[in-house]
């Protein structure tokens, strides 16, 4: 497994296991589901702890991969990123027309807010799965 | 994945030339190791640029790298 993958699976754990807390918690009744200054609390305390983990993971994959793999990205890379990106933009279009157009009429405010998180979140994944599946399994650009 | 409708011989002519690495033909061609690595397999199909450039470096025409597969078509 190479550099690039081994980052982009950080990024799978890391969100998965940061978001998993948060939206876990939202559903167990914390009053981050409700109120704004526990949501703010508990989203920037996830979010920092999630940042923290992908910044020290990456500086320590980096330090253990070969100089070579860590060159900059070459037409493959860019092909499989584009790919990742360009499914992930139907799941935060789709996930926005959600939050956007329907989810006013029967939620508002904190309610509103983690939906739209929820979608950034599952849009962001992904993105993710699919770069790895793209490396893993092979991708034409 | 599906595969490409081509085939190559980047591996075959490595080794005639010398046993060439992946990394050393990545260095040349300006594509990482694993790029070449994905090529050979099959499970990347590179640009027009790469393909020339992997070309030049065995000194072949492109025909004597990549070959359209009739059964793949």
């Amino acid at each position: 497994m190479n550099f690039r993958e081994k980052t982009a699976w950080l990024n799978v754990l890391a969100m998965v296991a940061a978001y998993c807390v948060y939206f876990g918690l939202l559903l167990s009744g914390h009053p981050a589901g409700r109120e704004v200054f526990p949501m703010l609390w508990l989203f920037g305390s996830i979010a920092v702890a999630h940042a923290v983990t992908v910044i020290v993971g990456t500086v320590i994959l980096s330090a253990q991969a070969p100089k070579s793999e860590r060159a900059r990205a070459d037409e493959r890379d860019r092909a499989i990123r584009r790919r990742g990106a360009a499914t992930a933009y139907y799941v935060l279009l789709v996930g926005m027309m959600v939050v956007g157009v329907y989810l006013p009429f029967v939620e508002s405010g904190v309610p509103l807010a983690n939906m739209g998180l929820f979608a950034i979140v599952a849009a962001e994944l992904v993105n993710s799965i699919v770069v790895l599946m793209s490396y893993r399994r092979g991708w034409h650009g | 994945m599906a595969k490409p409708p081509f085939t190559n011989d980047i591996r075959t002519l490595r080794f005639l030339a010398g046993e060439m690495t992946q990394g050393d033909l990545g260095d040349r061609v300006g594509v990482t190791r694993q790029t070449i690595a994905a090529i050979e397999q099959g499970k990347y199909s590179p640009s027009l640029e790469v393909a020339f450039r992997i070309a030049r470096v065995f000194g072949k025409p492109l025909e004597a790298v990549f070959q359209w597969d009739d059964a793949g078509d």
